[in-house]
């Protein structure tokens, strides 16, 4: 008996130390080692450092810029997921039902999603050049003297953000009509014979059922609108004048171009802290939220 | 064609245009010469389809190996991951120990860390390891996914005991019932976990510029990046920057062409959450 209990421990860490292993050295160790970081003022240069408690979270409550860049983070979730959410339910919408050419659709509408945020983010700065640019011609023909886009701390993050929808649009539509699928036909009968419009069965029956993937579609975007960097990086590297810095764009900075790592690290404490929020907000409104 | 068809149909094309244009003039700006791209900006067609920039491109900066890095890295990252993926949710549904199904519960509470989180410790660590600017160092930096982890656990609970049972009894080993009767019922799910690896990694590109230095290791998301700044520096040269962006996206719309009906097929029932 002793053996064969010796043989199943030995069967389960077989199995589960090739993922293990490289989990614990990757993501675990470096989230508590980031946290101990966050309490020094270590450089990355010097092998020694001071442990400063958390003078280092006072400062960054204390710094404007951390406000300005939390306050362009927020713009900048809210100005992507919105209209993503809006546009991907009705390009699903559109497709819900099949038809010739429907597959065709799908994948033009897919495929920003699949390409690298880097080499599109390079096109689209191309596109947003205030005098040879495609976005200025086009408000050209609309009789609008054009914007300097990435140039102008007024509208570079309005450029990011454009980026940003276009790229997840696919994505979100994806997902919506995987949840579409799951209507049954009988509740649209249903209402048919009750006589309801499309726009009423719309916002009264289809919007309400599909809630749970809105309140998932919504969570998993601003998870990943808060680590939002590559797009900054090519459009604007955070300008002009730190109009694009978000918390992430920051931390970079502060990281690994000023080496300030144990301010960046207590920065990146506070991203997760924001992270484990909303997370814990998705749990527990998704618990009242289902439908079906 | 009813007036409401009609209707639908303008509308999917006024989207898939927006879409897809940004790729359109991607490719006919790497077909221009930069001398049209700055007389005739808005001009949509080159004067010819021909090479010639592709080639003055390719001779300045080595795009080839920088793409041939990054398909390497991420593919073995990938296979590692289906690999050990595969191996713990086998495990926590099919071996069932004492304390599986919290094991589990704190893998998945890992997934909710931003990654940003690990950039500081991670680096520090690769460099302890002495694997910094080392493609090992990157690829077992990526071998670790959660969510492969989660999704593999969603489909293999589905999987029927019995079936596992008659294997045991007729004498298979855990690894043979693991690749013997789960993988060839969940194959599917093994193929989009895969691509959807192998295209995060393929497209990440902060962690890889902060971990690889030298440039025959570089992978193309930084060598892109460092060919635009550079060719930014003097007026841009917008055509073999889009060379550029064209050559980084082409091992992906080839994959996609080939896999394209698992890419939005499968891809569907990731979303299907418990």
């Amino acid at each position: 008996m002793a053996e064969s209990n010796y043989k199943k421990i030995g069967l389960i860490l077989v199995f589960t130390l090739p993922f293990l292993l490289p989990l614990v050295i990757f993501w675990v160790i470096p989230l508590f080692a980031a946290g101990y970081i966050s309490l020094t003022d270590w450089d990355m240069i010097r092998p020694d450092y001071n442990r400063v408690g958390f003078s280092n979270y006072i400062a960054l409550f204390n710094d404007v810029d951390f406000y300005k860049a939390l306050w362009h983070t927020i713009v900048f979730s809210v100005g992507v997921i919105v209209p993503t959410i809006i546009l991907g339910l009705g390009a699903s919408l559109l497709l819900q039902k099949p038809f010739r050419g429907a597959a065709v659709y799908k994948v033009i509408i897919f495929s920003p999603w699949i390409t690298p945020m880097v080499a599109v983010s390079i096109v689209w700065s191309w596109i947003f050049e205030p005098d040879t640019g495609f976005a200025n011609y086009l408000l050209g023909f609309l009789g609008h003297p054009g914007l300097e886009w990435l140039k102008s701390s007024k509208t570079a993050l309005l450029a990011v953000i454009i980026v940003t929808i276009w790229k997840g649009i696919g994505w979100t539509m994806i997902f919506y009509l995987g949840a579409l699928e799951k209507v049954p036909d009988t509740v649209y009968e249903a209402a048919n014979v009750d006589g309801a419009n499309y726009l009423t069965t719309l916002t009264h029956i289809t919007i309400p059922l599909i809630s749970p993937t809105t309140l998932f579609l919504i969570v998993i975007n601003l998870i990943n609108t808060i680590q939002a960097f590559d797009q900054i990086k090519v459009l604007t590297e955070g300008g002009p004048a730190g109009s694009t810095r978000t918390l992430l764009y920051m931390y970079y900075q502060k990281a690994f171009e000023n080496f300030e790592v144990g301010m960046a690290s207590a920065l990146s404490m506070i991203i997760l802290l924001i992270i484990l929020v909303l997370s814990l907000v998705n749990n527990y409104f998704s618990k009242k939220w289902i439908y079906y | 064609m009813t007036g409401k068809t009609f209707f639908k149909h303008i509308l999917l094309v006024g989207l898939s245009i927006v879409m897809g244009f940004p790729f359109v003039w991607m490719l006919m700006g790497a077909f221009k010469t930069n001398y049209e791209i700055w007389n005739e900006p808005f001009k949509l067609l080159p004067n010819s389809f021909d090479w010639s920039v592709f080639y003055e491109t390719l001779t300045q900066a080595p795009f080839i190996p920088y793409i041939f890095n990054s398909v390497y890295t991420s593919l073995t990252a990938t296979i590692l991951v289906l690999i050990n993926s595969a191996m713990f949710a086998y495990a926590v549904t099919k071996i069932k120990f004492k304390g599986s199904e919290l094991l589990f519960w704190i893998v998945i509470g890992i997934y909710m860390l931003p990654v940003a989180v690990t950039y500081v410790p991670g680096y520090i660590i690769l460099s302890r390891m002495g694997l910094l600017d080392s493609h090992i160092g990157l690829i077992i930096s990526w071998a670790a996914s959660v969510f492969g982890v989660f999704y593999f656990r969603q489909n293999f609970i589905k999987i029927n005991d019995s079936l596992i049972d008659a294997a045991r009894i007729d004498g298979s080993s855990e690894w043979q019932v693991l690749w013997k009767i789960i993988f060839p019922n969940t194959k599917a799910c093994f193929i989009t976990l895969g691509i959807l690896t192998f295209i995060g990694n393929y497209n990440s590109y902060m962690w890889p510029s902060l971990v690889m230095k030298s440039k025959e290791k570089t992978l193309i998301s930084n060598g892109l990046i460092q060919f635009f700044f550079q060719e930014g520096g003097y007026g841009m040269n917008w055509s073999k920057v889009m060379v550029g962006s064209t050559l980084t996206i082409m091992p992906l719309v080839i994959g996609f062409i080939v896999l394209q009906k698992w890419f939005v097929t499968s891809i569907n029932d990731t979303g299907v959450k418990e």
